[in-house]
């Protein structure tokens, strides 16, 4: 059976190789059009610059069970706004194709999500037990929420340190870069203010590295996002630094600083802390002995 | 007039006690002292020692303070400290200590001097008889006399050379005075004609040489030139004009950083965002890149309170707000005038540079701004 299929095919070849013209020369011109296309794309992929936009490979390599109970949790309580497959639900929830998980580390952590009614913009508060990133367990379902974020659509991801490895070595560098980048909106030393629309800029006092790492990655609500282009990681890192060092009654020469927000806090200090002392000394001057 | 006086009697001044002579002054100053009671009637008691004590307590504390504000001033470390460094305690501390002692010094030396008055000072009684009206006529008369006669005797009514030159250089040197205090103050600023600063900003392309958008680092002289791809959607980036001429010179480049009218806001709005584009500049921006002076049209501010979700830039001072979607267009506050927009593209080395300057003045409105030539 081998022996007679193979006679004819065979001579089909030979003869197709022999066919002269047109079918022959397209054949070729396919043949050279293919490899070329080919190494262009070879070449494009050697030569092309990296891409600065995070992409899912970290969520490839996530654990598929990991991304299950992210799912689960998703489910329970996200699902009412950002609908299903984080698709969004007009009017309710934007959706969270792309968001990443540094954005669900910075809302849950913050406690801004869940959200706690519709308004303009969340606030921070206690985050919801299960999801609190200081006990183990709400760090766990919070790294699994995150997982399954970023297992759709990627998105921004946080640095691989923790804590203390985010503070930088100079405040002043992120001092320079706070009031060139953040300043506008947050006040000199991060103590916020209002916006537009009933929006504002919160006070960072209680932000922790992570959260104010994740939110220059994300820029949450109304803030812009400032990519690791834009603000190099160091940068990130030094601004951090910054606010820590800025941080309650720190650096502030005059002993108190009055809730730092400005001229109109310490000219009323003066002027009711003046006036009683100059009448208190006024009164003295004039009393008999 | 004193040698009338009747209060003298017969009795000649050099006769008199301090004390008598004390009365006489206060007499010719139509002055009585009623009582004078002495603050301290027995001498050297133990309440005096006391009072006396104190009030040295007060003036050795003001000295002490003094010497102790000297010695911190001078020795104590100033130099600035983060809140991460050892020393940040004694830094911490400089400011208060310097100011307490320096404000110890000056109060005590004031409750010392006043409890002084208070303890020592006696409690006197004294009745000053009050002047009404104007002087009588023949007082009147003789002062008057008296300046007429001396005008006579230096002579200035007969030297008019005299006083019409002195006049003259006085006068002059009046306006003279007055052209330095206000000289200051006038300017010619048309000077340049179509290129008063007025009209042009640091933007304008000198000898066709290509201007770049710069970031602003922390390090001074650092050069950092954006491309497309260094934003996100939604990212905000404040920019500075930067040409390759002035690369290297550190006084130049602080100084594009610091011209009031270069900050421009560099904003990628997120992809399929509808935006309104002003006729005439429909390819200012380079996709979804756009570029607006930062400068509030309002009076000068930045208005770069950036939010990303509905695009709207803030002004802080008045509460302009600018629709970026709209060509940054006010949409509400005191602006009249929408933020200029600066015509960006990327060149060939994918760097983003501007494509000229700003086609109409950026910042607070002036008389002229609508007069210019195009």
């Amino acid at each position: 059976m081998d022996s007679t299929t193979r006679t004819p095919r065979a001579s089909a070849v030979s003869r197709r190789w022999r066919l002269p013209g047109k079918l022959r020369r397209r054949l070729v011109a396919a043949l050279a059009l293919t490899i070329g296309l080919f190494m262009t794309g070879a070449l494009y992929l050697v030569l092309a610059p990296r891409p600065q936009i995070a992409t899912a490979e970290a969520a490839t390599q996530a654990d598929p069970a990991q991304i299950a109970h992210g799912e689960q949790l998703y489910n329970n309580a996200c699902i009412t706004c950002h609908g299903t497959n984080l698709q969004g639900v007009q009017g309710r929830g934007p959706s969270l194709i792309g968001a990443g998980e540094a954005a669900v580390y910075f809302q849950v952590s913050t406690g801004r999500m869940p959200l706690a009614r519709e308004q303009a913009e969340g606030y921070r508060k206690a985050p919801v037990p299960e999801l609190d990133p200081d006990t183990a367990e709400g760090r766990q379902n919070l790294q699994a929420l995150a997982a399954y974020v970023q297992a759709h659509g990627g998105g921004p991801q946080l640095p691989a340190e923790r804590g203390t490895a985010l503070i930088g070595d100079d405040p002043a560098k992120g001092a320079d870069a706070f009031r060139l980048n953040c300043a506008s909106c947050h006040s000199f030393v991060g103590r916020g203010g209002a916006l537009t629309r009933g929006k504002y800029a919160p006070i960072l006092n209680h932000a922790t590295p992570e959260q104010v790492y994740a939110a220059m990655l994300t820029g949450p609500s109304a803030m812009p996002t400032f990519s690791d282009r834009s603000l190099t990681p160091g940068e990130k890192k030094d601004i951090i630094a910054y606010l820590l060092s800025v941080r309650g009654q720190r650096n502030s020469p005059g002993g108190y600083n009055l809730g730092n927000i400005g001229p109109s806090a310490e000219g009323m200090t003066a002027f009711v802390l003046g006036m009683v002392a100059l009448v208190g000394i006024t009164v003295w001057l004039g009393a008999k002995s | 007039m004193s040698t009338e006086d009747p209060a003298l009697g017969e009795r000649e001044p050099q006769n008199m006690s301090r004390e008598e002579l004390a009365r006489l002054a206060d007499e010719f100053g139509d002055t009585t002292v009623v009582a004078k009671p002495p603050k301290w009637p027995i001498p050297a008691t133990k309440a005096e020692k006391r009072a006396e004590r104190s009030v040295a307590l007060w003036f050795i504390l003001s000295a002490l303070s003094a010497i102790a504000f000297v010695v911190t001033f001078s020795v104590w470390p100033d130099a600035y400290v983060s809140p991460f460094q050892d020393g940040y305690l004694w830094y911490k501390l400089y400011t208060p200590v310097v100011g307490s002692t320096f404000a110890i010094a000056m109060l005590s030396l004031g409750i010392g001097l006043i409890l002084y008055i208070h303890r020592f000072f006696p409690d006197e009684v004294a009745v000053q008889e009050r002047h009404d009206g104007p002087s009588d006529e023949l007082a009147r008369k003789t002062v008057a006399a008296q300046y007429k006669e001396a005008g006579d005797d230096v002579g200035i009514p007969r030297r008019s050379l005299i006083m019409r030159t002195a006049l003259g250089a006085a006068g002059l040197f009046g306006v003279a005075a007055g052209v330095l205090a206000i000289g200051p103050f006038v300017r010619q600023p048309w000077k340049g004609g179509d290129q008063a600063p007025l009209w042009i900003t640091g933007w304008k392309p000198l000898s066709g040489e290509t201007v770049y958008l710069r970031l602003k680092t922390s390090v001074v002289g650092e050069i950092v030139r954006v491309r497309p791809e260094d934003m996100k959607p939604g990212a905000m980036l404040t920019v500075f004009p930067f040409r390759e001429s002035d690369r290297g010179h550190e006084e130049l480049l602080v100084a594009a950083e610091h011209a009031s009218d270069s900050p421009v806001m560099l904003i990628r709005l997120p992809p399929g965002t509808t935006v309104h584009k002003r006729p005439g500049q429909e390819n200012f921006n380079y996709g979804d890149f756009y570029a607006f002076s930062k400068v509030c049209t309002h009076l000068g501010c930045p208005a770069s309170l950036y939010d990303s979700q509905n695009h709207i830039s803030l002004c802080p001072c008045h509460q302009s707000e600018f629709l970026i979607t709209d060509s940054a267009k006010p949409v509400f506050g005191p602006a009249t005038r929408a933020l200029p927009q600066l015509p960006i593209t990327v060149n060939e080395e994918g760097l983003f540079v501007a494509r000229g300057d700003f086609i109409e003045p950026i910042g607070p409105a002036f008389w002229e701004i609508r007069a210019r030539k195009q």
